[in-house]
């Protein structure tokens, strides 16, 4: 089972000379296939949150486990390749790769998972066309639009079948219509596929659709009722 | 793999200008070293192998002094018998040679005989194969009556009775030893009669040369043509009798003829400028040496060949670290800028970098993409760098043999080496360069954690607290530099060593400084234009992509102070010590090439006409010529002072009034770089190898001197000509009676020596002016340098300040959709290239002038032992702000055009 837990985890910063403890003793568990919703104020270490769980960023004590390893002892590069493996990220300003055209920034991350050649292509293919893009695969990134760029991260982030889902305000740099095309398109795809996906997220709209929702509060992650 | 290769290497592709800054700025780098490494390494080649040329398989040498050694020491060597068992018998081989002007070429006149020297002189001209011997070699009995004969005068008939040799093709012979010569000749196509008449023209036509064919070739003759060749301003017509078949390296300045007829043309009846000797490397070869040693006069002296060919390399070597210095000043500019140029095209990719770490891709990977990517370029930029070297060494051999031949040797460079060493500092240097410029930032990008790399604000903070650690180490530089300065009191690796680290010390403390002043400068323009407040504040808070490109713009301008400060500083003390000591009205000299050079003299009738022209009142002489010393040659000056004036030489050791009584009796002055060199001073003595063999001359002063960086000696004329039994005068002072017109005097004086010998003559103020264009011409190399490390230094600001502005452009579209003007936009971009054009000039003004201390006083002195006064005009500094402002304003040229008139919708996309 790809299960998410996070123990009694820790992160600080300093700034100014001062300690900010953005996450304090936050515990969560996230059942596989489970869709959550993790809203808070700016600053309230929602991000901080995703970066810890992907490995991009390493906590200052505390345990974060997915599918029974255990994340935070891991060093580089094992972090890193933990990350390649299991983890699929869709960002709130797309974070695409400029000099790569649409296909191939989905194709780059079954290559940096070792799947090679036309193996890599029909499958970076397939995963365009099932959100649509089967028609730009040789656009420059660029020259799509802000919910066309955010298909394609969506794309690239589900291509090597992840367990482990992060969004980062998804829609958040999208107008409403078109977040009400990719959001479920987000869903879909992931619920399609299995994998466990955390969304942050200001819009408790959008946090509705979700299985359930958590609150960033105090550095604390605490269920949220429905309003 | 190849989508996160292409995700990387496209970026680059997709910036051409940018790349091609970067490549160009290596290219240049690199071009400038290898070009320096291809000058000095051809001239030196061309030498080694005119010196290979004339002493063929000589193993030693022979010489005497100035005047050359008496034949008869040849005759006595050739008639000594051998002790078979515990000696080896010599191949022995007379020559007379010098310098000669064919026009506007310089070549080497060598006077040999041909039956001796076909055993060892020049590698097939005289050499045992029957497709290269020009001449006819020795047979045996020949040789022994020869011996009997004396070495030149018996040459004519000794070659008309020599019925055994065979033509062959034109004049060559099958050339045989010992029991050989006997052996039936082998014919030519042409038969045996012509052979033999030319052999007999060779030793009886008067005035007949050899030539190898590119010789012919660029002479334009052929054989039986004549051409008219100089020797000291007398004309010989010349013929040639044959053009040799064979065409090696070193034999295009060549001329071949009898040695009579040598001795003939160099005034040498009597004696030979050495003999060449061949012998065995072992025992039996060194008891021959030892019983050769043992039986010559005091004035002959047993050199080693090569060694000889090295003590004149050797003097050379000051001149050639200068140059590979002030190349590898250019690499070191260049390191700064390539740095700049390739760790810019990192830091822009950060967020690429960023966005392949957060999805998967290792630290490890990164780097390698990085990495691979730097050395195909550095490889690329090697590459073009080194064909540009070959282009630009092309040019510099030029300079650099002709500053030799003004100052060393005559060398006459005519293929250009590209030795496998430059090839490989080439592409060490340029591979090393952008290896260590892409590491540095790589490493940090990919070290970061994914979320940083995507973050400027990090990169620009890092950057501000290394400009503060640069604060440390630039004064570390600085301070090591002047410790080297003060424990090594006469090294001059040391002294390049402390100057490096001096401009580094300059590089390291500017970002701190741009820093600063940038602050500074927005806070307090800022009152007044939010504007300007913007575009300083924007140059502070970019010290990532401004600091490296303005420390290297700093450095570059602080070494092109340096240079022109010391430059012009030695203009001037040379300026003032030619005026100090050329107190003659007309000066005559002997013309030719060489210095030094015994041929260079004043026939004395032609002297004794000069002096008896109207209107001469008093005169000078001198005879520079080149001694022995047990540290190899040494120039000296033997002066006759005119009677009327006391003598002008600047000493800076010993007062003249015990000075000039010393040089009369026999002490002797020496120059200042030989007293450096050596460690001289006043009381100690020196000794030299005249006529009577070595002697003991004590140093009576030391004096200024700038002609030559190996050292001069002064002695009294008198005394010269006593110990080394040389009547001989080079050069003529002469001094007018009052009211006399120098260049009516010089008309009168060449009507006085017209038809006998074309003498130079020069006036006070065309001596000072030839004595200038000489200064000039030797600096020109430097300059030319300078203006390359410029030329890198302009590419390189530019390359990274267009970088940085364009990478800025959605910064500027924002502050134009705020309501900035294009014409605004053009100025604040403007304005922030000047700025940092301005920054680095004040990190480079007070540098530069450290620099310009450190080059006269440390490296000049060390490197050639003079002693520079410094000279400081506002004009020095021009070339180096012209270069920064025009750099840092032609860098922003594009940018501000651009941002003017750029789409503000695409601008302000974030992706």
């Amino acid at each position: 089972m790809n299960e998410l837990v996070l123990r009694q985890v820790c992160r600080s910063f300093r700034e100014g000379g001062r300690e900010h403890r953005v996450l304090d003793h936050a515990d969560a568990q996230f059942a596989q296939g489970e869709a959550v919703a993790v809203i808070g104020r700016s600053g309230s270490g929602k991000s901080t949150l995703l970066n810890v769980v992907s490995g991009i960023d390493h906590v200052d004590s505390g345990v974060i486990t997915f599918g029974g390893r255990e994340i935070n002892t891991l060093r580089e590069p094992a972090r890193t390749l933990f990350r390649r493996q299991h983890v699929g990220f869709v960002y709130q300003f797309f974070n695409l790769v400029p000099t790569l055209d649409v296909e191939e920034n989905v194709r780059l991350v079954l290559e940096l998972n070792g799947v090679r050649g036309a193996e890599a292509r029909r499958r970076s293919v397939a995963m365009l066309e099932e959100v649509g893009l089967g028609s730009r695969l040789r656009s420059a990134v660029d020259t799509l639009s802000g919910g066309e760029q955010q298909r394609v991260a969506i794309a690239r982030a589900l291509v090597h079948e992840p367990g482990l889902l992060l969004a980062d305000e998804p829609t958040g740099n999208l107008d409403e219509e078109t977040s009400r095309q990719v959001l479920p398109l987000l869903l879909d795809l992931t619920r399609k596929r299995g994998a466990t996906l955390l969304i942050v997220t200001h819009d408790r709209t959008l946090a509705a659709r979700l299985d359930r929702t958590l609150e960033m509060r105090d550095g604390r992650l605490v269920e949220s009722l429905p309003a | 793999m190849r989508t996160l290769w292409a995700a990387s290497a496209r970026h680059l592709l997709r910036h051409p200008a940018q790349l091609a800054l970067a490549l160009v700025g290596l290219a240049l780098g690199v071009g400038t070293i290898t070009a320096v490494d291809i000058a000095t390494a051809s001239s030196g080649r061309a030498f080694e192998l005119s010196m290979e040329a004339v002493n063929g398989a000589a193993t030693h040498q022979i010489t005497g002094g100035p005047a050359g050694l008496d034949e008869r020491i040849y005759t006595q060597l050739r008639v000594q018998t051998w002790a078979a068992a515990s000696e080896a018998r010599p191949v022995l081989a007379p020559v007379v040679e010098g310098y000669i002007s064919v026009g506007d070429r310089t070549m080497q006149l060598i006077g040999v005989d041909p039956f001796a020297s076909a055993a060892l002189a020049g590698p097939g001209l005289f050499r045992g194969d029957e497709a290269n011997a020009a001449v006819p070699a020795r047979g045996g009995a020949d040789t022994e009556q020869r011996q009997n004969n004396g070495a030149a005068t018996s040459a004519r008939d000794v070659a008309a009775a020599n019925p055994r040799l065979d033509d062959g093709a034109a004049l060559s012979a099958p050339v045989r030893g010992g029991d050989e010569t006997e052996a039936p000749p082998v014919s030519g196509a042409s038969g045996g009669s012509g052979g033999i008449a030319q052999l007999r023209r060779w030793f009886t036509q008067p005035g007949a040369v050899v030539l190898a064919p590119t010789a012919a070739a660029q002479l334009g003759v052929a054989a039986d043509q004549t051409f008219t060749l100089d020797i000291a301003g007398r004309s010989h017509t010349a013929t040639v009798l044959t053009v040799i078949a064979e065409e090696r390296v070193g034999y295009d300045t060549l001329v071949l003829t009898d040695i009579a007829q040598a001795q003939e043309w160099f005034g040498l009846q009597g004696r030979l400028s050495h003999i060449d000797i061949q012998v065995p490397d072992n025992a039996a070869g060194e008891a021959t040496l030892a019983r050769i040693r043992k039986a010559l006069p005091p004035d002959a002296e047993l050199r080693d060949s090569r060694g000889r060919a090295q003590q004149n390399l050797d003097m050379t070597s000051a001149f050639t670290t200068n140059l590979q210095a002030m190349s590898l000043l250019a690499l070191l500019v260049s390191v700064f800028l390539i740095y700049s140029a390739i760790s810019f095209a990192v830091v822009q990719r950060r967020k690429i970098i960023g966005i392949l770490r957060a999805l998967g891709a290792t630290r490890g990977e990164v780097l390698r993409i990085v990495l691979v990517e730097a050395t195909l370029l550095g490889l690329l930029g090697a590459g073009i760098g080194l064909l540009l070297g070959l282009v630009i060494g092309r040019e510099l051999v030029v300079l650099v043999s002709r500053t030799i031949n003004d100052l060393y040797f005559v060398v006459s460079v005519r293929e250009v080496a590209l030795p496998a060493s430059a090839i490989i500092k080439a592409v060490l240097a340029g591979l090393g360069t952008t290896l260590v410029a892409a590491a540095l930032p790589a490493i940090e990008v990919a070290g970061s954690a994914p979320q940083l790399g995507m973050r400027r604000s990090v990169l620009e903070l890092r950057a501000t607290y290394v400009a503060r650690w640069l604060l440390i180490v630039s004064a570390a530089c600085i301070v090591t530099s002047g410790v080297i300065l003060w424990f090594s009191a006469r090294s001059l690796l040391a002294g390049f060593a402390a100057l490096f680290l001096l401009l580094l010390g300059v590089a390291a403390f500017t970002p701190a400084l741009l820093r600063w002043l940038a602050q500074s400068s927005a806070r307090w323009i800022g009152h007044s234009s939010p504007i300007m407040r913007l575009a300083l504040g924007d140059v502070a808070a970019s010290l990532s992509r401004t600091g490296v490109a303005v420390a290297a713009l700093g450095m570059a301008i602080a070494a092109m102070i340096g240079v022109s400060v010391m430059v012009e500083s030695f203009r001037e003390s040379l300026r003032e010590y030619l005026a100090r000591t050329l107190q003659a009205d007309i000066y005559v000299s002997a013309p030719g090439p060489g210095f030094g050079r015994p041929e260079r003299r004043i026939e004395p009738e032609v002297l004794a006409s000069l002096l008896a022209t109207p209107g001469v009142r008093d005169y000078s002489t001198s005879r520079r010529v080149s001694t022995e010393s047990a540290d190899g040659p040494l120039p000296v000056d033997a002066l006759k002072f005119p009677s009327s004036a006391q003598p002008t030489v600047p000493l800076i050791e010993g007062e003249p009034e015990v000075v000039w009584p010393a040089v009369e009796r026999g002490a002797i002055i020496v120059s200042e770089p030989l007293a450096w060199h050596r460690q001289l001073h006043v009381g100690d003595v020196l000794t030299l190898k005249t006529a009577e063999g070595l002697q003991t001359f004590n140093i009576a002063g030391v004096y200024r001197e700038y002609g030559n960086d190996r050292g001069n000696i002064i002695m009294n004329g008198a005394i010269y000509r006593e110990k080394w039994r040389d009547d001989s005068i080079s050069g003529l002072g002469i001094y007018l009676d009052a009211g006399a017109r120098p260049a009516d005097v010089i008309a009168r004086l060449q009507t006085s020596i017209a038809g006998r010998q074309a003498l130079n003559m020069r006036s006070n103020a065309e001596i000072r002016e030839l004595s200038m264009s000489v200064f000039e011409n030797t600096f020109v190399i430097t300059k030319v340098l300078y203006w390359l490390a410029a030329g890198v230094a302009a590419i390189g600001l530019i390359s990274a300040l267009l970088a940085w502005e364009l990478e800025r452009s959605r910064e500027l579209a924002i502050v134009r959709s705020l309501g900035l003007t294009p014409r605004g936009t053009g100025l604040l971009i403007e304005a922030q290239t000047g700025f940092m054009g301005l920054v680095a000039m004040l990190a480079a003004v007070p540098a530069g002038v450290l620099t310009a201390l450190l080059l006269i006083n440390v490296i000049n002195r060390r490197a050639f032992g003079w002693q520079i006064d410094l000279y400081l005009h506002a004009a020095q500094f021009g070339n180096a702000l012209l270069l920064a402002l025009s750099a840092a304003l032609v860098a922003g040229v594009y940018p501000a055009w651009r941002a003017a008139r750029a789409s503000l919708a695409s601008d302000m996309r974030d992706e």
